[in-house]
């Protein structure tokens, strides 16, 4: 009788650890998005043609807005990006990364295609009119605005150095912090790729 | 396998259900949902100052959206922000700071001067209240209307159709909670209460608690 009373205890203690360790929920390392309705389906240009998120529905979508003559902040986040994508191993096959520069003066499509491939061959890189980086950049949080540079940069550009997250529907999931680590970018990216 | 192992599988199915549903029902956490990205922007001051999303990082700010010329009987919306900001101190809002922006859809008429002597008139600390705008006509309709979704037209000859209403939104820059003016009673006391859950989140949501949190957050127990 003891002894089975003490699997019983034993089997519920083992369950509830189990359990909770199942169903706990997933710390992610950005910021949960609860957006009721997809986010903004921009159209800007790539050197390959038109690119818009929606053409990558059923991948998960990383959107970073920066520019090439960013001086640390955005290769040092598109190194952890690519370097999360290697992480992923063939499941970065289901991940689309898209820099859209805000720098359209200087950065063409044939440029931004050369300086994305650096840190991944699958990464994209879109720019467009200004009017039309404005729109984007401003609903998906983006400040930037133009600073004065060196005399080798001419002029820098400010802004906001989140990385976002659309899932495979379209809708905003995650807003990383500039600093995160490409193993938390690949945690949080196999946790929404298994959703 | 043996009887009494089942037996403690079907207790802990049962603990585990039960402990959802009190979590559900009793809601020991109560938080607002994080329902989307505010939108960026570069505006200007009533002091002629550069006012943008990034300068409102790190607070809470509830925004609201009017213009001077208005015609009595005007949106109530400044007497509103005027009870928060004199009952702010009734609020833990552990250290985090809290700031107005209300934002003008008249451009061309409300210049920062213009905008300067509307706060005055209703006695608007500036320190916490900046009234701002853009001349640039599309990033405006961009941020009010499609970013914080309040609408509002020019309807010409100086009159504007509006909804107007609260954003409220975190240091994050993610929008936490929306006070239709027209539709429902916004009153002080809600948005008061509501700046008090974002602040214990923001305090408590740290190592372990920051999973309760998330269960929370994941069982939609908002605060009403």
């Amino acid at each position: 009788m003891k002894i089975k009373v003490f699997i019983s205890v034993f089997a519920v203690v083992l369950g509830l650890a189990a359990g909770f360790y199942f169903l706990r929920p997933h710390t992610f390392h950005g910021t949960v998005i609860q957006s009721p309705e997809p986010s903004l389906d921009f159209n800007l240009a790539s050197a390959d043609g038109q690119v818009s998120p929606s053409d990558f529905r059923g991948k998960v979508v990383v959107l970073y807005f920066g520019y090439t003559f960013c001086p640390d902040i955005c290769p040092a986040t598109l190194a952890n990006v690519g370097q999360a994508l290697r992480n992923l191993g063939s499941k970065a096959d289901e991940v689309q990364v898209i820099m859209v520069s805000v720098d359209p003066e200087r950065d063409t499509p044939e440029k931004l295609a050369e300086y994305v491939a650096q840190f991944h061959p699958s990464m994209i890189g879109v720019t467009g009119a200004k009017e039309q980086l404005d729109e984007a950049a401003s609903l998906y949080g983006i400040f930037y605005e133009k600073t004065e540079g060196s005399e080798a940069t001419s002029y820098l550009i400010d802004h906001t150095a989140t990385l976002l997250v659309l899932d495979r529907e379209g809708y905003l999931k995650l807003v990383f912090p500039f600093g995160v680590t490409s193993d938390e970018i690949a945690d949080d990216l196999k946790y929404i790729l298994r959703q | 396998m043996s009887k009494a192992f089942f037996n403690g599988i079907y207790a802990l199915a049962a603990l585990l259900v039960l402990a959802l549903l009190a979590f559900k029902v009793f809601q020991p956490i109560q938080v607002l949902p994080r329902m989307r990205l505010a939108p960026a922007y570069n505006f200007t001051d009533q002091d002629n100052q550069p006012l943008t999303s990034e300068t409102q990082r790190g607070r809470f700010t509830l925004y609201s959206f009017t213009y001077t010329h208005c015609p009595p009987p005007c949106y109530n919306s400044n007497e509103t922000i005027r009870e928060i900001q004199s009952r702010l101190d009734e609020v833990e809002l552990n250290g985090i700071a809290v700031s107005f922006v209300t934002i003008s859809i008249d451009p061309e008429r409300d210049t920062p001067d213009v905008l300067k002597t509307y706060g005055e008139s209703f006695g608007a600390d500036f320190a916490q209240w900046k009234f701002a705008t853009t001349t640039n006509r599309e990033l405006l309709k961009t941020v009010v209307g499609a970013g914080f979704e309040t609408y509002y037209e020019d309807k010409g000859g100086g009159n504007f159709a509006l909804d107007p209403g609260f954003v409220l939104v975190d240091g994050w820059g993610v929008i936490r909670s929306e006070y239709r003016y027209v539709t429902e009673v916004s009153d002080a006391d809600r948005i008061l209460r509501h700046l008090g859950v974002l602040a214990e989140e923001a305090h408590n949501s740290t190592g372990s608690a920051k999973l309760a949190y998330e269960a929370a957050h994941l069982f939609l127990c908002y605060a009403p």
